[in-house]
């Protein structure tokens, strides 16, 4: 009765929708201005939005984490041409394996999200000043053209390169038809954000030759550190949550680092509340008690540790006495942890975006925590650091990658970049992320001061740069100095209102050109994206744009001629499998493994160690230090060296006086994915306002009540938060989360501005380039700030 | 009475990530912002340093002698015999609260239409032989589905494995 109540509320309201929108008259050329919210009531929109189709159900993946992670395989339920239900797939090998139907808080809003109202529907030009927000409707055809022609002028005039695409994280469009484009122009410019995960991987590569993901197995490990790792909020579905409870429940210690108390963390022996930024003294301190105490692993450190005896002498300067001012933590629980980690075997250190990917000595702090796992002799041994991807068996199905066509790239194409994400040879030397990339951040600052050359046409799809990078501000002025922008979303973020042409996309649900294939140990699966719905409005996929745009631009023998089915034909080659087939599959296509699991190998350091210096560990790193960094203004140091956040307690004693908070926020969450989601009723309405995270006695101290709302002001700029008494946090330090800009209109809750006196984090960190870090770019999340309550 | 269905729930595998809470949402229709038939709580204690979080994802107990359904003026909530699951029959409910009066949890919830919801442990999926929607979407598997004697051997199982690891580590350690 429940839902036959609500299903009835529902259908009314969609009824209800059609009907208005069916009587609205046809005005292709009234501009819409919006203010605050996207107004749709004078836009007229194709006569049958979200088209139902025929009941039952289909088989597609979720939309919960983005644009960019491993989907979830998910089975929507179909009734009257509704979405109205979803569960996992259990064919898809989703979390824990096949059969597995589970999903996270935002997998299970799918049907909900799908039909929330607050949607770009048709493509756009700018009519008024940017930031405004004035626009007209224009046809897909007159959008596709302008910026097409914009393109071929821009590179007439001043060479490919001034035609830079956002990177929204690892966006499978981008990585692969828009590094495509990107490279049949000629253009250098994929603007990596620069503090997701690949600053992090490049880090250990350089230190221990590779990135350890994961140990062969979570249940051989006996003690289990998360450092910065926040898998129960940015990736509960997908195997590491549940495996690292398993191991615990088989007895494994776990050791947390973390400022908050999080989940994961109350299941832990050790809660270390580190001070947001200051994990590189923490490491420093750990491989001091280790080295100090002799506790180190003696035969490996000798056999395969290059320079140990100047890490030794440089770690003496760095005791837990030293790191405890800094990170806020007892040196005696310092102590306490590096013993632990030093005697318990084999232990695996799990790193996250928390640590080494938003601070600016985050490649330091990873070179550190990897030397720890190194010395401690847990690299390449059962339980310990796995040397790469745990090996499964070949797949039992055989697709084509998407080529991104790099040989059609000008030979000089890495000596363009704007902004080196990393340093040029790094990059060059075959370390690139499927080809060059720049710092998202400082190459839109190329904008505003025309250095090296300034960027003059910018894709923005699928990113808001309000609330993906640093100072909003900044980002908003250098897009209204922009020549040429054009936005391609589903939605109309704060930063739609700065482009010239807008083009509404698709969602996933409305969408069918996309493949996923999973290669694990039970066997293959693949799976096609299907439409649960046609696509809203005018909106379209994303993947068709890309084709559409490069046929415009004279490229289509390189892009299939503008068919996504001749791409996915292609893909599916090797398989086998018909397009058709797959896509009237029930569940997709799953080869169960006969072969059992390849025999692992431990211990194959000659091969692991390979790509390093003197084939050794490099505990003093010869492979980056001495070398130039990434802005170019210098070179790279041969040791891990703690720099610690650009404003913070123990390092800025002086502003500390004035500000005597530390902020920092959670990079993911499991209510909203990055800036987006907020619109979702389901999770919006658990937590409503923008929070900040505050222990009550020092909320006390400020007359502070939970619930009230808070002016946070740092050294940069000002937001509010509504404050969240929260005892699993040190007194001095606040924590948050950022991106608030969308409203929900279904609870009649608003959004907040990015800017001063909004609610996003980003507003009040430092944005000096100077200061990011000098291998990869990276920016401190953490600042000092003063609060007082907003009456 | 045959059996009896219930809940387990390890709240040392549960991460508060609301899965649960929002599947037993969208699976049943449910309006955001009205009722909820299962809800994450936390239980907090204790001041920084030495903090201790605890999460319950919390439902009706379908309990053995329901007080919801003794107090029920109508008749309207009912103890299935053959499962003994509490059910209400929205045609006899009049919506009159003396069930969320009598239930020492807080259960009964009152919707758009003023009559009583409660959890029916997905009466539906049960009969297709599928387990209930929160169980079934669980990403840690920390909740769980069955008889009150499966459960109870779960319970067995999982003290029995704690001794076993306590019985090494403290060989280990002498």
């Amino acid at each position: 009765m429940a839902k036959l109540m609500n299903g009835k509320t529902a259908t009314k309201r969609v009824q209800k929708t059609q009907r208005r929108l069916k009587t609205l008259p046809e005005l292709p050329q009234n501009p819409t201005v919006r203010i605050g919210q996207p107004d749709f009531s004078a836009s007229p929109v194709a006569p049958e939005t979200n088209k139902p189709l025929t009941d039952g159900i289909v088989p597609t993946f979720c939309h919960g984490c983005g644009p960019a992670k491993p989907k979830c395989g998910i089975l929507c339920h179909i009734k009257n041409g509704r979405f109205y239900r979803v569960e996992g797939n259990p064919d898809a090998m989703n979390n824990w394996g096949f059969g597995c139907t589970s999903l996270c808080a935002k997998g299970n809003t799918g049907p909900q999200y799908l039909y929330t109202a607050d949607r770009l529907k048709y493509p756009m030009k700018r009519t008024g000043e940017k930031g405004k927000g004035v626009f007209q409707r224009i046809t897909w055809d007159e959008a596709l053209d302008t910026i097409a022609n914009k393109l071929k002028e821009v590179k007439a005039q001043y060479g490919p390169e001034a035609y830079a695409v956002l990177s929204p994280e690892a966006w499978p469009v981008l990585q692969t038809v828009g590094r495509r484009f990107l490279n049949v122009y000629g253009s250098p410019n994929y603007l990596h954000s620069a503090l997701c995960a690949t600053p992090r991987f490049a880090a250990a590569k350089v230190t221990i030759g590779f990135n350890p993901e994961s140990p062969d197995n979570w249940n051989n490990s006996k003690l289990i550190v998360l450092w910065g790792y926040n898998c129960e909020n940015s990736a509960v579905n997908q195997g590491n949550p549940i495996a690292i409870l398993d191991a615990v429940r088989n007895g494994a210690k776990l050791i947390d680092i973390r400022p908050m108390l999080d989940p994961l963390g109350t299941k832990a022996d050790i809660w270390l509340p580190v001070r947001p930024g200051t994990d590189c003294a923490l490491a420093l301190a750990i491989l001091n008690v280790i080295i100090a105490e002799k506790l180190y692993d003696f035969e490996f450190v000798a056999n395969w540790c290059y320079g140990f005896d100047k890490l030794a002498e440089h770690v003496l300067l760095h005791p837990p006495e030293w790191a405890e001012w800094i990170t806020g933590i007892p040196a005696v629980k310092i102590r306490e942890t590096a013993r632990m980690m030093a005697k318990i075997k084999p232990m695996f250190i799990k790193t996250g975006n928390g640590v080494g990917d938003q601070s600016v000595d985050g490649t330091s702090t990873i070179a550190a925590i990897s030397l720890i796992s190194a010395i401690t002799g847990n690299l390449d041994v059962p339980g310990g650091a796995y040397g790469g991807r745990v090996p499964v068996g070949p797949p039992l199905i055989n697709i084509n990658p998407i080529s991104v066509m790099a040989e059609k790239a000008p030979p000089d194409i890495f000596n363009k970049m704007i902004a080196p994400e990393s340093p040029v040879w790094y990059q060059k030397s075959g370390n690139s992320d499927r080809g060059p990339t720049s710092a998202y951040y400082k190459a839109l600052m190329s904008i505003l001061t025309g250095k090296p050359y300034p960027i003059r046409v910018l894709n923005v799809s699928c990113s808001n740069p309000l609330s993906a990078t640093r100072n909003p501000r900044k980002v908003a002025e250098a897009l209204k100095k922009l020549e040429f922008c054009f936005v391609m979303d589903l939605y109309w973020g704060p930063h739609v209102d700065y482009a010239d042409i807008v083009l509404p996309a698709c969602s996933d649900y409305e969408r069918s050109d996309q493949i996923e294939l999973k290669n694990k140990k039970e066997g293959t699966w693949i799976g096609i994206y299907n439409k649960i719905s046609e696509p809203f409005g005018e909106s379209r996929s994303d993947w068709q744009f890309y084709l559409d745009l490069a046929v415009r631009m004279g490229y289509g023998e390189d892009f299939w001629q503008g068919s996504t089915d001749a791409m996915l034909n292609e893909q599916l080659a090797p398989s086998g499998i018909k397009l058709e087939d797959l896509r009237k599959s029930p569940r997709g296509i799953f080869v169960k493994r006969a072969a059992p699991s390849p025999h692992l190998e431990y211990k194959r350091y000659a091969s692991l160690f390979k790509i390093l210096p003197h084939d050794k560990v490099q505990c003093y790193n010869e492979f980056i230090g001495g070398k130039a960094n990434a802005d170019g203004t210098g070179v790279l140091p041969y040791l891990p060296t703690y720099l610690g956040p650009p404003e913070g307690l123990a390092q800025t004693t002086e502003l500390a006086k004035e500000y005597p908070l530390i902020l920092s926020d959670v990079h993911g969450y499991r209510l909203c994915h990055q800036s987006f989601m907020n619109d979702v009723a389901y999770l919006r309405e658990l937590e409503p306002y923008p929070w900040l995270r505050i222990n009550p006695a020092t909320a006390q101290q400020y007359g502070i009540n939970n619930g009230d709302w808070v002016k946070v002001e740092s050294p940069h700029g000002w937001s509010k938060f509504q404050a969240e008494y929260f005892d699993g946090i040190a007194p001095e330090v606040l924590m948050t989360r950022r991106g608030w800009w969308q409203s929900c209109d279904e609870l009649g809750l608003p959004g907040y501005s990015s800017f001063n006196g909004g609610s996003e984090v980003n507003n009040l960190y430092s944005s000096e380039e100077h200061k990011f870090d000098k291998f990869y770019s990276q920016m401190a999340k953490q600042t000092l700030v003063k609060i007082s309550k907003i009456v | 009475m045959n059996k009896q269905f219930g809940f387990y729930l390890e709240p040392e595998r549960c991460l508060k990530c609301w899965a649960c809470e929002i599947a037993c949402e969208q699976w049943h229709g449910i309006k955001a912002g009205t009722v909820k038939l299962r809800r994450v709580v936390e239980v907090s204690t204790g001041t920084y340093p030495d903090v201790s979080r605890t999460f319950l994802s919390v439902t009706c107990s379908q309990c053995a002698k329901a007080p919801c359904a003794s107090v029920c003026p109508t008749g309207a909530i009912t103890k299935r015999t053959d499962d003994g699951i509490v059910i209400v029959d929205k045609e006899r409910c009049i919506g009159c609260h003396h069930c969320a009066e009598a239930c020492p949890f807080g259960i009964p919830q009152f919707g758009e239409d003023g009559t009583m919801q409660k959890c029916d442990l997905c009466l539906e999926r049960l009969k297709n032989g599928q387990l209930p929607i929160c169980v079934a979407t669980c990403p840690t598997q920390a909740l769980h589905f069955g008889t009150l004697g499966a459960m109870a051997g779960l319970v067995t199982a999982k003290h029995a494995k704690k001794t076993a690891l306590n019985a090494r580590r403290h060989k280990l350690i002498s």
